[in-house]
């Protein structure tokens, strides 16, 4: 059996938990399929898709750490095991995987409470934190171009608080009780230019965030009646970008 | 730890992270990474010891790895460094790699050894220093083998052969392989290239399903320490030993047992090497 075809059929084999045909479009003969069909099914192999399973597991566990923390044991493992069943946690580099993981746990919170606020809040960290790396202050010139279009920084998270964040924090570390949730949320802009990497939001500057939803030229944000130096203002740190 | 340790064998891609620029992925020093791990080893010698390359992938290696380790010697010359010999990568459906989570075993045939040893030499070549492939531990039995190779020894011997490299011999691989498959490990490692064997590494395991797993959780196992004392005076090309160990059971095993470990490292090597 070619190398390539074998290191495919047992990469695949190890990789899918269950259903579908792992071996679909490989070109293997009767006796190549048996010989792995008797690897699959020997105890060996059981454990190393175990090690497999518990080596991704462990890899999106670290990548948000504090949101599952704060997760009921029973919701934690549900939410690992079935973002492992997609075929996620694969890459040692689990943070490059966080972002998007994110996002997964964050659907299955209910909006508003107070773990979708740190869920965002890990998250919003660790966007800034890796932008900050490379992060050089933008050029005002960027913005001068007639085909100038912005949209919200990939490295920029908006946050909102429903509590004073201190009392929450409080509330999670036990010291507190957990603060109800407000109907006016302290909002908060992560940016990886931001000095600290956040600060509060500015009225002016939450609606010029949600209008940067979707790409949208410079031209129309003005027209509509954005000011400049809002805009400008996320530019240079990092929550609002051009469009390459 | 002052007087414990003589050299460091460093993860480079610890200090790394992943950045995607479209559909390519780069690995990128972290900026002061470095420059904290080479303040904290102080002035000690440092070897490299990589996970990320998946140096037996057919589907092709990691070049993204290469790269960034062309910037690391610059940045922080190593006097070795040092792979798993497996792979880690494969293509999916519409042909993009893929990572399979886990590194598994490569099959002893000579499509593998043409295949690493090929990569090894060019290694040599581009870092200028001894590489080393690391046996590994692993679970499966019956893989796809051809007669002329015969086994994961078979296959060492003839990629070493092949390329010129060295072997990283992992002691604890061996006894966890020897416990898991039924072989004899001190048979194994006479079979073993062992002219050519430059570091070797020790490690404690723990059992789970049914199997004893190269965990890196724990002491050293005396089973592995006698084996290191079998080795060490038939190895005559080893430069150092090292006490593995991942650093989130650090905690729980303290510092007394860590110092312990890396007590009794140094005077096995101190034994047979200066003595």
């Amino acid at each position: 059996m070619p190398l390539l075809d074998f290191q495919t059929a047992l990469g695949r084999l190890v990789r899918v938990p269950a259903g579908g045909d792992p071996l679909r479009g490989l070109d293997l003969d009767l006796r190549e399929r048996s010989h792995l069909a008797v690897l699959a099914d020997s105890a060996g192999f059981r454990f190393t898709m175990d090690v497999q399973r518990s080596w991704c597991i462990g890899r999106a566990a670290k990548a948000a750490r504090l949101t599952l923390s704060m997760l009921p044991m029973e919701e934690r493992e549900r939410l690992l095991n079935e973002w492992v069943d997609a075929g996620r946690g694969t890459t040692s580099f689990f943070v490059a995987e966080a972002d998007v993981f994110f996002d997964f746990i964050a659907e299955h919170l209910p909006e508003p409470s107070h773990l979708l606020t740190i869920c965002r809040l890990e998250q919003g960290t660790l966007r800034a934190s890796e932008g900050a790396h490379h992060f050089k202050t933008p050029d005002l010139v960027r913005l001068a171009g007639a085909d100038c279009v912005l949209r919200q920084g990939r490295h920029a998270t908006l946050v909102r608080f429903y509590s004073e964040p201190r009392i929450l924090f409080a509330g999670l570390t036990g010291e507190k009780t957990l603060p109800p949730i407000s109907p006016v949320p302290m909002q908060m802009l992560f940016g990886p230019g931001v000095t600290g990497l956040f600060r509060e939001a500015q009225p002016n500057e939450l609606a010029l965030w949600e209008r940067l939803a979707r790409p949208v030229p410079l031209t129309a944000l003005l027209r509509e009646g954005h000011g400049r130096e809002v805009i400008e203002e996320l530019f240079l740190t990092g929550i609002a970008e051009c469009l390459e | 730890m002052p007087g414990l340790l003589d050299f460091v064998e460093v993860t480079p891609e610890t200090l790394c992270k992943q950045r995607h620029l479209g559909a390519a992925a780069m690995i990128e020093i972290v900026p002061g990474q470095v420059e904290r791990a080479r303040k904290i080893c102080e002035a000690l010698p440092m070897v490299v010891h990589g996970v990320e390359l998946s140096i037996g992938s057919a589907q092709g290696w990691n070049g993204a790895y290469l790269e960034m380790l062309d910037k690391f010697q610059v940045r922080w010359p190593f006097l070795w460094h040092s792979e798993h010999l497996g792979f880690q990568t494969i293509p999916d459906e519409d042909g993009a790699t893929v990572e399979t989570g886990v590194p598994l075993p490569l099959s002893p045939t000579t499509e593998a050894v043409q295949v690493v040893a090929g990569r090894s030499a060019a290694i040599r070549e581009r870092y200028g220093v001894p590489f080393l492939l690391e046996n590994p531990a692993h679970y499966l039995l019956d893989l796809p083998a051809d007669p002329e190779i015969g086994d994961d020894i078979g296959l060492m011997r003839a990629i070493i052969e092949r390329s010129g490299c060295f072997q990283l011999l992992d002691l604890h691989n061996v006894y966890c392989n020897a416990v898991n498959h039924h072989f004899d490990p001190f048979a194994a490692i006479d079979r073993m290239p062992l002219d050519r064997v430059f570091e070797i590494h020790v490690a404690g395991g723990s059992w789970r399903g049914g199997f004893l797993m190269d965990a890196h959780d724990g002491r050293v196992p005396d089973a592995v320490w006698e084996l290191l004392e079998y080795t060490l005076p038939r190895a005559p090309k080893v430069a150092g030993v090292v006490f593995e160990m991942l650093e989130e059971h650090a905690l729980r095993l303290g510092f007394r047992t860590i110092e312990q470990e890396l007590r009794r490292a140094g005077e096995i090597w101190r034994r047979y090497r200066l003595g």
